[in-house]
């Protein structure tokens, strides 16, 4: 598929479109647990599939998962039965970080991962799919801790230097295999940068990212860089890395960043996946996505989609109260 | 040791405000590159001590005005994450010197918050903010850590009499938790107050659980817990 056109037609139609990025839905669907669907690429596949096939989504985005990375370095992962699998206690600290082994595609669940997106990119054809990738930064404080991470950026510049090297080159290598499954892109997800001022965001985030869509983003496959904690503080440095496309969290104001970003990207965003998808009633939902619509009504260049990955146990009503919003709006337009 | 004056006391007092404010946690510390070489919240606390500075003064009018500081700028968005982390090392490099006086009551906390991120819940981060700001805000800080169950907490109230009790969560699982463990500490202490935080909580989450308090960052916390101990 050729990304270029997709994002060229997107920014041309008077439609407005979404790209949720959602799949514990598509889990629930198919009767498995999310603990199943993490470790199983057929399953991973099959819930994406299906979620596909009933809500008219733009594209397909595959789990948010951002601990395969982590487990492909050997952190200890936790897979609870129904919540996202969580890393357990840091990997490596500053002495540590030069004997790290950068791991091959083949440790923990890449391989399932991969399948699942070779799988989504075969059984999904009329539409995009978009696999997942953690960022670099998010990727090293996860190895390293977050807390400590964030304070050795400042006390050992060198150490995270090369951590975020090694980080970077294993995201690379996996987003080179994940375009190599037919997927048309990968959505990276960088969210502990957005805890980050903007120069230290562009230091110890964007200069990696840059390097990586360098390598990876042509006319057949887009990077859509994720960052949901970004407040407004460090839209520049994400738009530094050169993207297609950029995803923004519930904690900014899609008015003002889309202003911010070029008219020639897409820019997504941000229904509260929690706040308001998981615990307003359809009707107030279907106000919050009317109310987004119309205040990015102006910029040919956005597109509907969640502040973050919607989570486990949402009632299907309010995801029909969502959609039915777009639809309302796109009939009014 | 020496007398200072007043006009010496107060200065030295501000630096301490300002090495704590900007992250400057000892002489050697390279952060910030604008302070390089000079001398930081240890070793001007130190200093301030032996010239005869008094504890409570290190504490009220330097440490707790340099940490107040920093928590209003990130509340402004005027610093993020990683300076307030910085502030609360130099903060607590210096609270070291202040230990002794906190034993034998010359220098007295605020109050006391009970602190940990809800069980099932490994996210620290949050909760850390919270535990650094309070603690440089004045309070003593008993955190539980991550992945805290009802028992613990209902543990540390027994052992801290009139704390308060902070809980944190980040997943919208552990949120149901939230609700468990203070459904629990209520039903055995009432008076107790109970203060809620994390990424996807809000007001009406704190109330429908029956929590006391719900805030969003870190210094609108500390505001809260001023005024309930003024």
């Amino acid at each position: 598929m050729n990304v270029d056109k997709w994002i060229s037609d997107i920014i041309a139609s008077r439609e407005r479109c979404t790209v949720p990025i959602m799949t514990h839905p598509g889990i629930e669907m198919i009767g498995a647990t999310v603990k199943e669907a993490v470790q199983s690429g057929e399953k991973h596949a099959q819930a994406i599939n299906e979620l596909s096939k009933k809500y008219p989504s733009k594209a397909a985005t595959v789990i948010m998962d951002l601990t395969v990375e982590a487990e492909a370095f050997g952190s200890s992962i936790a897979f609870p039965e129904n919540d996202m699998p969580h890393i357990q206690g840091s990997l490596v600290d500053s002495e540590s970080i030069e004997g790290l082994q950068i791991p091959s595609l083949s440790a923990g669940r890449v391989p399932e991962y991969i399948l699942a997106n070779k799988m989504a990119a075969e059984m999904i054809t009329d539409k995009p799919v978009f696999a997942g990738a953690i960022g670099p930064f998010s990727l090293a404080g996860r190895l390293y801790g977050m807390s400590e991470i964030m304070v050795a950026c400042y006390l050992e510049p060198d150490a995270i230097a090369l951590l975020l090297d090694k980080c970077s080159r294993f995201i690379e290598d996996y987003c080179m295999e994940l375009k190599r499954t037919g997927c048309s892109g990968v959505i990276i997800a960088e969210p502990a940068a957005g805890l980050l001022s903007n120069e230290d965001c562009l230091q110890f985030s964007s200069v990696y990212i840059k390097n990586i869509i360098d390598k990876v983003q042509d006319d057949s496959f887009m990077v859509v860089l994720h960052n949901c904690g970004n407040t407004g503080q460090c839209t520049d440095a994400m738009i530094y890395t050169g993207a297609k496309a950029y995803h923004f969290g519930n904690a900014i104001s899609m008015p003002e960043v889309l202003k911010q970003c070029p008219a020639d990207t897409l820019v997504m965003g941000n229904i509260n996946p929690v706040g308001v998808l998981r615990m307003m009633s359809p009707e107030e939902i279907e106000k919050e996505v009317t109310s987004l619509l119309e205040q990015t009504a102006e910029f040919p260049n956005f597109v509907l989609s969640t502040g973050c990955d919607v989570p486990p146990c949402v009632p299907e009503e309010n995801i029909q109260a969502y959609y039915n919003a777009l639809s309302a709006f796109n009939r009014r337009i | 040791m020496n007398i200072l004056t007043t006009k010496t006391m107060n200065d030295i007092l501000e630096q301490i405000a300002l090495c704590v404010e900007n992250g400057k946690i000892n002489q050697k510390s390279p952060y910030p590159p604008s302070m390089k070489g000079q001398l930081g919240a240890d070793e001007l606390t130190l200093q301030a001590l032996e010239e005869g500075v008094a504890p409570a003064d290190v504490l009220s009018k330097g440490l707790i005005v340099g940490m107040g500081r920093i928590g209003v700028k990130f509340r402004e968005n005027k610093v993020f994450v990683p300076q307030v982390l910085m502030s609360a090392k130099a903060m607590s490099g210096a609270m070291a010197h202040l230990k002794k006086y906190f034993l034998d009551g010359s220098v007295k906390r605020k109050g006391k918050i009970i602190i940990g991120t809800v069980e099932g819940d490994l996210h620290d981060i949050g909760k850390n903010l919270v535990s650094m700001i309070a603690e440089g805000n004045g309070y003593e800080v008993i955190d539980l850590g991550v992945d805290v169950p009802a028992e613990k907490f209902i543990e540390a109230i027994k052992m801290n009499p009139g704390a308060f009790v902070g809980m944190s969560a980040l997943l919208t699982t552990t949120m149901a938790k939230m609700e468990k463990i203070n459904k629990i500490i209520k039903s055995e202490f009432p008076e107790v107050i109970t203060c809620v935080g994390g990424a996807p909580l809000n007001n009406e989450f704190a109330k429908k659980i029956g929590a006391d308090y719900y805030t969003d960052e870190p210094q609108a916390l500390v505001e809260i817990l001023d005024k309930l101990v003024a």
